[in-house]
């Protein structure tokens, strides 16, 4: 159960978040916590993972609980479990602006008994806005990463980051960052060689004494994805944070972060491995789902402990498991503690069990090749083995009711949730 | 053959007008060529089919923006290099230097033929940032340089000055919509005319008192009639092109008009010049 509430300058940041999430994907977590809120949001190929934290000081008021259900003699404690839409949410937070001005205090809160986020912006003259968005239960992601143990630390103010990135071109997929403890330098990637057709190569070198922090153990050159940089970057202007930016060698994932007092935001990417053969997909994230709260009854610590104090980083290239999938998540259950489990080629087609982390309930990581398709698959495997209660497979709709003197009620649509229906 | 040219601080004054020359050229066609030779710099799109038959003539002169220019053409009798590139990527490059401290241009083969442009820009915390774009391109042989050469200025039925661009382009915009077909008139008493004709519409828009270019009112003294109209038929979309890359309004504008064969623009920025042509629609 969550309810929040805050002002028309909060909403902006609040949509702000929203957008840059949406650059990664096409749906998003609200995972309350005592911590605070979090939105979350991973790509569908799983090389790139979003979060941002908004602790309760940000919000005029914040007021979270754990649902506590019976069944069948069974206290179970369960968190929100929201996904969402990017669809059904990003136009309600579009015109973040006019928003700004407009918008007097807004309100989130849940209906867990309809599965449903309301979504009211107080307006000026007395206008209310009320958007009802329904949510599919669907545990929350979170990706195993400790950024602080990463050699390579830069911080740099947003504004320097974004002249840089006027440089390339949006047709350049990826950029690459290489570093030296005496120079930074941003540049174009490209693996192909040159021709007339080809797009300029660009490169940008900046000196360390534009950083606010700048730290390298090690020299390396790591090559990331340039869409959700940008995403990440427009989030920053808006919250004016300079960003920190964490990274071992290629290969190993990124993060970029803001911290703030009233939030945190995590983008952690894959980069590209240094291989001979590389090819142009990245490695996969390694990512848990949170504790199944049903499993054990207040031990919420226990299960917050249980996933960051496992070692640092996690880098595995998933090969397609060639299994079928109810077989497959039985013994994802298993108690697993290797971490240091050497990267794995993709060219050689090795199916062994990838480990992960001592979770019940872990996400698998799709392999590389069919990802979308696996993952959809697994979604299914997954509802028809852990039986999920109140599982909604129906589409997300949303309706806005306006309640003013002169204003007509108006419509409800639905929007397909892509996801499932392909 | 080698190309090495800087502009020096305060604020080189090549990136604005070759900025937007380039930008001007992006608009009109994917595929320039770059002609290089010691006193300038030419930009050339050559009519081909692909174009629709429009081709366009710009010139710099480069003592005017360089603080240095060298260059090395291919041989000694042909002093002179083609370069053929992206027009895009050029003023995408020469984006980034419009608050740069220092500019140089330089012809490079890495793995491929590049224009590389190095870019030192001056930063907030008064440390040098160092950018560098290396544009590929393509040199084109000797053989095909006939090809390139200046256009003939052809023997013009009528001469007029144009309107200010900015609202002939919303005009010519709004005409789009109703039909692909423009007609374009005008006469030795300053009178110019944009036409379209539909069969539900015909809408004309006249535009009076512009002057003529002197040369081509004495010419014209001996026998045209002040008030007679040349007329060319054209593809209104050639026309947009045309005006959509000018940004800035130029110090000159002429309109050249061989009736019912094409359209001769001939503009000067401030000290770029460019020449447009467009032929009538067949």
């Amino acid at each position: 159960m969550l309810k929040c509430g805050m002002s028309g300058s909060q909403v902006k940041v609040f949509g702000k978040a929203i957008q840059a999430l949406s650059r990664i994907s096409d749906e998003l977590w609200l995972d309350p916590s005592e911590k605070g809120l979090a939105l979350r949001s991973v790509n569908s190929c799983r090389s790139a993972y979003g979060c941002v934290l908004f602790s309760p000081v940000f919000f005029q008021h914040y007021q979270w609980s754990n649902s506590v259900k019976m069944n069948d003699n069974d206290l179970t404690v369960s968190n929100l479990n929201c996904k969402l839409g990017m669809k059904s949410i990003l136009p309600i937070f579009r015109c973040l602006n006019s928003l700004e001005r407009n918008v007097e205090k807004c309100k989130i809160f849940t209906r867990s008994d309809k599965c449903k986020v309301v979504i009211q912006f107080f307006c000026r003259h007395g206008i209310r806005r009320t958007h009802n968005v329904c949510f599919q239960e669907s545990q929350p992601l979170q990706v195993i990463f400790e950024k602080n143990m990463c050699s390579n630390t830069l911080m740099i103010q947003p504004r320097v980051l974004a002249e840089a990135i006027v440089l390339f071109t949006s047709s350049q997929e990826e950029v690459t960052l290489a570093v030296t403890p005496l120079s930074v330098c941003l540049k174009s990637s490209s693996d192909e060689p040159m021709d007339l057709t080809s797009s300029v190569y660009s490169e940008m070198f900046v000196a360390p004494d534009e950083f606010d922090f700048f730290q390298i153990g090690v020299d390396s050159e790591i090559t990331f994805c340039f869409k959700e940089l940008k995403g990440m970057l427009t989030f920053s202007e808006a919250t004016h944070a300079p960003i920190a930016i964490h990274f071992d060698f290629p290969g190993k994932p990124m993060a970029l972060s803001i911290d703030d007092m009233l939030l945190e935001a995590n983008f952690i990417l894959a980069t590209l491995a240094d291989e001979p053969s590389r090819t142009s997909s990245p490695q996969s994230l390694c990512l848990s789902q949170k504790q199944k709260r049903s499993d054990r009854l207040g031990s919420n610590s226990e299960a917050g402990k249980n996933v960051t104090s496992k070692a640092p980083e996690c880098i595995q290239r998933k090969v397609a498991p060639k299994r079928l999938y109810p077989k497959e998540t039985l013994t994802d259950v298993s108690a697993l503690e290797n971490h240091d489990s050497p990267r794995m080629k993709r060219a050689n087609g090795d199916l062994s069990e990838v480990p992960e982390s001592s979770v019940s309930n872990t996400e698998k990581v799709p392999g590389s090749l069919n990802q979308r398709k696996l993952f959809i698959l697994r979604e299914i495997a997954h509802k028809l083995v852990w039986g999920r209660e109140r599982e909604r497979e129906r589409i997300p709709s949303r309706q806005v009711e306006w309640h003013a003197d002169s204003m007509e009620p108006d419509v409800g649509f639905d929007l397909t949730n892509h996801e499932i229906m392909t | 053959m080698e190309v090495v040219v800087q502009a020096q601080c305060p604020g080189p004054s090549l990136s604005l007008p070759a900025a937007g020359v380039s930008n001007m050229v992006a608009k009109l066609a994917k595929a320039c060529t770059l002609r290089i030779s010691p006193e300038k710099l030419n930009f050339i799109v050559s009519d081909k089919v692909a174009n629709g038959g429009v081709s366009m003539w710009c010139e710099l002169e480069q003592e005017n923006f360089f603080s240095e220019f060298q260059m090395e053409g291919v041989s000694a009798e042909n002093n002179e290099i083609y370069l053929e590139l992206t027009a895009e990527n050029l003023s995408r490059a020469l984006k980034t230097a419009q608050n740069a401290r220092a500019l140089k241009v330089k012809l490079t083969n890495k793995h491929f033929p590049c224009l590389t442009i190095s870019i030192e820009l001056l930063s907030v915390s008064s440390s040098s940032r160092i950018v560098t774009h290396d544009i590929p391109v393509k040199v084109i042989p000797r053989k095909l340089w006939k090809d390139l050469q200046e256009p003939a200025v052809p023997d013009a039925d009528v001469s007029i000055y144009l309107p200010v661009l900015k609202t002939m382009k919303s005009i010519v915009e709004k005409m789009k919509n109703i039909s692909n077909h423009l007609i374009i008139e005008a006469n030795l008493s300053g009178e110019l005319n944009l036409k379209i004709e539909t069969e539900l519409v015909c809408v004309t828009t006249h535009f009076k008192d512009l002057g003529n270019p002197p040369t081509a009112r004495d010419a014209a003294a001996r026998d045209r009639d002040p008030a007679q109209m040349a007329e060319v038929h054209l593809d209104i979309r050639r026309l947009l092109q045309f005006l959509a890359g000018q940004q800035v309004g130029p110090t000159k504008a002429v309109c050249n008009i061989v009736s019912n064969k094409m359209v001769h623009f001939d503009l000067l920025h401030e000290d770029v010049s460019l020449q447009y042509f467009i032929p009538a629609f067949s």
